[in-house]
């Protein structure tokens, strides 16, 4: 029902008979759900569009006062029609077309729209003034919380469930020659004129079909229309994107475009690196404010003309049009035309005013500033126009104010590659901004294709210009001017008297345009209201920074697929098959064990193990000068490496911080071959080519990234010789022949080139085998198959953790943090500062003069059972920190807990017994010990 | 570990705001008492509020000129004037109030750092933030919501761990909690082990939580003016005297200052200042970036931050979701904003959440951080005498502010450096005594 | 997303390059505390132009020097890394056993 002072002045149906220009299809009606309630529209329709022809005035309260609200612009920006769709937030009930069954609900709107109990906020408004709660809930502060839940329950937006689906996106890279932002009459005119030119075009407009203003304009409008969308179809070189929208220009034409347009993706991101960029994005009409105007029934004229022209709804039955432009008339035009009564036309121009409008729960009577009352249900404001300068002003340039126009205009010195052109630039009919298009769409296109001369000469930028308007801000009343966010004109007079008077303190105070049209619709008036209220012009006022999205975009098309990538050894085929618990280790994933660490342990101790350790770096070097990078990179010496020997180093950086670990074998003439540690791996390979390519310039050394050739299996147990004999013809595996820390090249269950190297991080007699990462699962499974009698099992990164805590080696990075330099370490067995030169060397030579530092040292506790977390601190006193432990794990082998831990200096000695506090609180001792090595400090297993 | 107790001199909290009332004289004035009572007497009378500060001519000469008018410079003009009775000082920016790094952060409140010496700090800041509010008669909203730090790989946990231990010897609530404890806390958290970052557990720090950023800019601004204290915002300083290695003032675009003292608290733009008094920093700046949705109904209590997946992310009282993440990778001026941000901090919060794809991102921006070696601020004197810095806090010098200003005042006024920020002195980069909160602070928040 | 011009690979986003830091001398062996904590803290962190060094990582895996504008972010030119002249620096400790 529709009602006017309370008599029924319309059916349920305001939909009228077809228009030329309207985009809905009658043939395809569907129904969809309001607050529970079914509504009949049209293919096409959007959902406030489909609301207003079911006669729904009311499709929001607002988040402050809970006041009622409607359609206000019938455009993507509309405030006041933000709704609920199915589990999908703030949907844009103006913009999103509805589909069939859709359950649109209403945001804000406990019990229900029209019985609204926080509408009682709208008694207390005049204590509810802007900043109010910077104001008072200040005592007492513990009671600030429970304030809090009280303002969170008037939080604004829809809801989000636990329980949505994740939904599919998508991401695609572009690379058009001219991408034009805006498909209005001059950005169909730009892209035409750069497809002519040659170029490849990349056109998007916002709304669902190309046009802008053209599509809700007359019939001279519609017949232009037919002409550019046809002619822009004729060019294959432009793409069109529609309902899609260009959110931000970034540095070097970097630009994001959300196309929401794509069958079977909810949204997609598109990069696209444009060699120029038009900016076609039009102008935004602007909301006037005075009061009462923000209720249901005060629209905008476009929001007029669209409602009629597009989509064949009588937007009111008796209206009153205030107007400053040509726009305001046309939109009286188009009521007449859907039968509409106008009662009375204000013209800014000849001096009309608008003073108020009246109503509840929608508009019933507005006041001119000549005093006169005129009853209506619809009120039309054609108050001027913003344009949105966002993606210009990302460029770096400034939006300038024009007086005579009364509006911010994008700024000049644009960039070379970025041009703008429609009613960004200015105003005029449809030839003048056709041809300003096509004349900046040649110059686009040339700038991209670097066809300056070709051709033919350009011709002259046609004069685009802001046309006079009236400066329309604010009537002598007081209104809202940011509906979003229920900020109202005299909240910002009364925020600047109390000092928030420059443009961005005023938004932060008030939240004048934060709300989620960002301020397109708000600005401007924010500004205009400031500078009333501190008697400044709005140039001087200056306007808020715009800042990118230019329309939201939503988590899931900014994140795309997931596509972090993961890497699995050559061997994971077989873990996954034995069901190897997996542990996540940087980009790997690797198994942490095979179901129980400490057999795997006991296993190694007396059988043999293998353990797959592919993600190690490794590093192929070759060159004559591998020695001396070798000797400038580690803390110890390299120059006497005979081949077939491998070494044990320690990198630090050149604050003398313990940076990596690793074996490195000399494995012929000028031939190396580095290990890393699996997390440093990438950082010491671009650590190494730093030095050379920037230091030791002249040194001839080629490094290659190996990691990923090889996959790497440690044999580890008394019986790795003789499993390894199995399978190995071509190297004497004698323990003479291949003796502890040496390698050999060779020959593996028939597979070449592999290496092998005799070390032992687990204390057992064992080789590192590295062969080519193709043969490594046949490798592998060809010694478990071949050590089936000697008892061979894989052991995972606990066990192998647990074995090389009892032999006392440390971990980099757990062991050791950002700070811990080399002889902290204990490292002074290694470091030779008797070298010229290395990395680190004088932050060491510093550190070996004091005594003062921190040393990593062995530690039992007393009690054997008990195994102190991780990371639990060693304390003197009450809480005095002296430390803490770095490792620590039940040791299988010994039947005993042990840890390494970093302690300070005066308690560094063997035998001192420390305090350790876990983190239940209880607190422990723990024994000093005298080495790191818990287990077979002499080494002699591994050398048998 | 070179833990020197916390000093035993610590200042008490600064003396009650409301005490001041009355003694107008000195610049001071009688300022209105914002409470519940009074909103309703200027509802209902309409009387005009008062400036919450007020604007002044430049005077020629001030006993401490303080550069950047953000929490750090607002607090120590405060503290000078409040603890020390100091009043006049002249607090400069070139913009307007809390206009860089204090208006631009996420407003996350935490004391969980890694080493002694920056918990007690932190600590001490969150005391003075606990009753900011009263001591300032202004409604700062802090919220103990909670603050979660994931654990997605054993090395993180153990950190974590490390964190809360250290923490707890500091007196300050922290415990590592097990995923379904933080399941409880966030319901939309996706805990399952399938994941590729699987949660592995969190350092839970139930006293962190959000606050309003402008609030605490403006409350401290009006207290401060409120005490005598000149801010003068659009005030440029375009250069600083320096004669015989002593500061004596400062030169703006609106005139010439003498002072016996200028305090750089200028944030991302602190190299820039410093070098005006010849002072070299080892501070580089990086942009760092952050972000805010649409507004939906409270779904997320607690801050949730996760270190390797650089992202940090809290539920506004509005509704919003505000994000956060690690620094830009290359040093720059420009507050921009990339989508490369945007996209990256998007797909790791749908890793933790993946229920909210189709929230949407409302608005990006960029504020400036200066970054030290050691992740640990510089405060503190310079070689140059009466040049003072308060800089190099990184993506965490809002939650400093307080405690920064507070200890920033009384070295100031008395010349010697408080025991609190003792460790913190710019001469350890030349003396190789680095702060240790490298591990943890990377992505801290 | 700025661009950097290679001027091994010509321009490519910046995401395929580790930033490495401005331009530094590395001290010789007989270094001063001060000296050495100079070349690892000290920054000139300047809001202009600066010369810096990047890594092409995911490109041809060459340093480069760039002169970039730290404020507008413009890559005005890219130069291979100089070589410098032969350093001492390690050349005692060389010569190895090839």
């Amino acid at each position: 029902m529709i009602r006017i002072g309370g008599r029924v002045v319309a059916g349920p149906t305001r939909r009228i008979g077809p228009q030329p220009g309207e985009v809905i299809d009658r043939s395809r009606s569907l129904t969809f759900y309001w607050n529970g309630a079914s509504r009949a529209a049209y293919d096409g329709d959007t959902i406030s569009s489909a609301l207003a022809a079911a006669g729904d005035r009311v499709l929001s309260r607002s988040f402050k006062y809970h006041r009622p609200r409607g359609i206000l612009t019938a455009t993507f920006h509309d405030p006041g029609c933000l709704v609920q769709v199915d589990d999908e937030p703030n949907v844009r009930a103006s913009h999103r077309q509805v589909a069939a069954g859709m359950d649109v609900r209403a945001l804000h709107s406990w019990p229900s729209l029209r019985f609204d109990v926080g509408a009682a906020n709208q008694a207390v408004g005049p204590f509810l003034s802007a900043g109010f709660y910077y104001k008072t809930f200040i005592k007492p502060q513990r009671l600030w919380p429970a304030y809090e839940r009280v303002l969170q329950r008037f939080a604004a937006g829809g809801r989000v469930s636990a329980s949505s689906p994740h939904g599919d996106y998508d991401k695609r890279f572009a690379h058009p020659d001219v991408l034009v932002a805006g498909g209005g009459p001059a950005g169909m005119a730009a892209a035409i004129a750069a497809a002519e030119a040659g170029a490849e075009v990349m056109l998007v407009e916002e709304e669902h079909e190309l046009g802008g203003h053209l599509r809700y304009g007359d019939e001279v409008a519609l017949s232009r229309l037919q002409e550019l969308r046809a002619a822009v179809a004729a060019h294959e070189q432009i793409e069109v994107l529609t309902n899609s929208a260009v959110t931000g220009r970034y540095d070097d034409n970097w630009v994001a475009v959300l196309q929401r347009s794509m069958p079977h993706v909810t949204e997609r991101l598109v990069k696209a690196r444009a060699k120029s960029v038009v900016v076609a994005v039009g102008l935004i009409e602007r909301p006037y404010v005075f009061e009462g105007n923000d209720l249901p029934g005060v629209m905008l004229s476009s929001a007029v003309s669209r409602l009629v022209n597009l989509y064949a709804v009588r937007p009111g039955e008796r209206a009153v049009v205030f107007t400053g432009n040509q726009s305001g008339e046309a939109a009286a035009a188009a009521l007449e035309r859907a039968g509409a009564e106008v009662a009375a036309v204000v013209d800014a121009r000849r001096g009309g005013a608008l003073l108020r409008a009246r109503g509840r729960g929608g508009v019933t009577e507005v006041e001119t500033g000549d005093g006169a009352r005129v009853e209506c249900d619809l009120l039309v404001t054609a108050a001027g126009w913003t344009a949105p300068t966002l993606l210009v002003n990302m460029t770096g340039v400034k939006p300038r104010y024009c007086d005579r126009a009364a509006r911010f205009v994008p700024g000049d010195d644009l960039p070379s590659d970025v041009f703008a052109t429609g009613g960004l630039v200015g105003d005029g009919d449809v030839d003048l901004l056709v041809e300003h298009g096509r004349a900046t769409g040649l110059r686009a296109a040339r700038r991209a294709l670097e066809t300056l001369d070709g051709h033919g000469p350009l011709t002259a930028l046609p004069r685009l210009e802001p046309a006079d308007h009236p400066a329309l801000f604010r009537s002598r009343t007081h209104g809202f001017v940011d509906l979003s966010e229920d900020v109202s004109s005299k909240d910002l007079v009364s925020a600047a008297q109390e000092g928030y008077d420059s443009v961005e303190l005023v938004k932060r105070y008030t939240t004048a345009t934060m709300g989620p049209s960002q301020g397109k619709l708000e600005t401007i008036n924010t500004v205009a209201v400031l500078a009333e209220s501190t008697g400044r012009t709005v140039a001087e006022t200056g306007t808020t920074v715009w800042r990118p999205p230019h329309v939201p975009i939503s988590l899931g098309a900014l994140a795309g697929r997931n596509l972090e990538p993961v890497r699995y050894s050559p061997m994971q085929p077989w873990h996954e098959a034995v069901r190897a618990r997996p542990i996540v280790a940087g980009q790997w994933i690797r198994p942490e064990h095979y179901g129980d660490p400490a057999s795997e342990v006991r296993n190694v101790r007396e059988n043999v193990g293998l353990i797959d350790v592919t993600p190690l770096g490794k590093l192929d070097l070759r060159g004559p000068d591998v020695p001396r990078l070798l000797n400038f990179l580690y803390v110890n010496k390299w120059s006497k490496l005979d081949i077939g020997s491998v070494r044990y180093g320690v990198m630090c950086g050149e604050d003398g911080v313990v940076a990596d670990d690793g074996v490195t074998g000399h494995l012929g003439p000028d031939h190396y071959f580095m290990s890393t540690t699996s997390s440093g791996a990438s950082a010491i390979y671009e650590w190494i080519e730093n030095w050379l390519q920037t230091t030791f310039t002249d040194w001839s050394v080629h490094v290659t990234e190996m990691t990923s050739a090889f996959a790497s299996i440690n044999v580890a147990g008394p019986n790795s010789r003789e499993l390894l004999r199995r399978l190995v013809d071509d190297v004497d595996l004698g323990p003479d022949a291949f003796k502890y820390m040496q390698v050999r090249q060779g020959t593996i269950a028939g597979v070449a080139n592999c290496l092998m190297w005799r070390i032992g991080f687990t204390g057992e007699l064992s080789y590192e085998v590295h062969v080519p990462a193709a043969f490594g699962l046949y490798v592998w499974e060809a010694l478990m198959a071949a050590g089936a009698d000697l008892g061979v099992g894989p052991f995972g990164l606990e066990a192998q953790r647990i074995m090389r805590l009892e032999k006392g080696h440390f971990i980099v990075g757990q062991d050791t943090d950002g700070l811990t330099q080399a002889f902290t370490a204990g490292l002074d067995w290694l470091v030779k500062l008797d070298k010229e030169d290395f990395a680190g060397r004088p932050e060491l030579v510093w550190q070996s003069e004091r005594s003062d530092e921190l040393r990593l040292v062995g530690l039992q506790p007393t009690d054997p059972t008990v195994v102190p977390p991780e990371a639990s601190q060693i304390v003197s006193g009450a809480n005095e920190i002296e430390g803490r432990v770095t490792s620590s794990r039940f040791s299988p082998t010994l039947g005993r807990s042990i840890c390494l831990g970093i302690v300070s200096a005066d308690l560094a000695h063997a035998g001192t017994v420390v305090t350790v506090k876990q983190p239940d609180g209880t607190r422990v001792t723990a024994r000093v010990m005298e080495e790191h090595a818990h287990f077979d400090p002499a080494g002699e297993r591994l050398r048998g | 570990m070179g833990v020197a107790r916390a000093g035993s001199d610590l200042r008490p909290a600064a003396r009650r705001f409301i005490h001041l009332r009355g003694a107008a004289s000195d610049g001071q004035r009688k300022t209105t008492t914002y409470s519940a009572f009074s909103l309703l007497r200027h509802g209902l009378t309409h009387e005009k509020w008062q400036r919450a500060w007020r604007e002044h001519e430049v005077a020629s000469a001030y006993d401490a000129v303080i550069v950047g008018a953000g929490v750090h410079g607002l607090a120590t003009a405060y503290y000078l004037a409040a603890n020390h009775n100091m009043r006049r000082v002249a607090v400069v920016d070139k913009g307007y109030v809390g206009g860089g790094g204090s208006g631009r952060n996420t407003a996350i409140l935490r004391s969980n750092y890694l080493t002694p010496e920056g918990v007690r700090f932190y600590d001490r800041s969150m005391t003075l933030y606990s009753t900011l509010a009263a001591d300032l008669n202004f409604n700062v909203m802090f919220a103990k919501r909670g603050h979660l730090t994931l654990a997605h790989n054993d090395g993180s946990l153990r950190t974590m761990r490390w964190r809360a231990e250290v923490n707890k010897l500091q007196g300050v609530e922290s415990e590592v909690i097990a995923p379904e404890e933080v399941k409880r806390l966030v319901p939309f958290m996706d805990i399952s082990s399938h994941t590729r970052y699987p949660i592995l557990g969190a350092l839970y720090h139930p006293p962190g939580g959000i606050i309003r950023h402008d609030a605490v800019n403006w409350g401290y601004a009006r207290a401060a003016d409120a005490l005598g204290v000149h801010i003068h915002q659009g005030t440029e300083v375009l250069s600083i005297g320096v004669v015989d290695g002593k500061v004596t003032g400062v030169t703006t675009n609106r005139g010439e200052i003498s002072s016996p003292i200028v305090v750089n608290c200028t944030a991302g733009w602190a190299s820039l200042v410093s070098s005006l008094a010849g002072v070299s920093l080892p501070i580089i700046t990086h942009p760092l970036q952050a972000a805010v949705t649409e507004p939906v109904r409270m779904f997320l209590g607690a801050v949730v931050v996760s270190g390797s997946l650089h992202v940090y992310v809290s539920q506004t009282d509005r509704g919003e979701l505000v994000f956060g993440a690690s620094t830009d990778p290359y040093p720059s001026y420009s507050m921009r904003g990339s989508l490369a941000f945007t996209e990256e901090l998007a797909s790791h919060v749908l890793e933790l959440m993946p229920s909210i794809a189709k929230m949407r991102v409302l608005r990006q921006w960029a504020g400036l951080c200066d970054l030290t070696p050691d992740f640990s601020p510089i405060m503190g004197t310079t070689p140059v005498e009466g040049f003072l810095v308060d800089v190099g806090w990184g993506t965490y010098g809002f939650k400093a502010g307080p405690a920064a200003g507070e200890a920033m005042a009384e070295l100031v006024a008395t010349g010697k450096t408080p025991e609190l920020i003792s460790s913190f002195g710019l001469s350890r980069f030349g003396d190789g005594l680095l702060v240790g909160e490298r591990g943890a602070a990377a992505v801290g928040h | 997303m700025i661009r950097i011009p290679c001027p091994h690979c010509g321009p490519r986003n910046s995401d395929e390059f580790s930033y490495i830091g401005e331009e530094k001398r590395r001290p010789g062996p007989d270094t001063s505390p001060t000296e050495w904590r100079t070349y690892l803290y000290s920054k000139s962190n300047p809001a202009g132009w600066t010369t810096e060094q990047w890594f092409h990582a995911a490109g041809c895996g060459k340093f480069i020097v760039a002169e970039r504008h730290t404020v507008t972010n413009e890559v005005r030119a890219t130069r291979p890394k100089p070589r410098f002249e032969r350093s001492n620096a390690g050349a005692e400790a060389g010569g190895g056993s090839s």
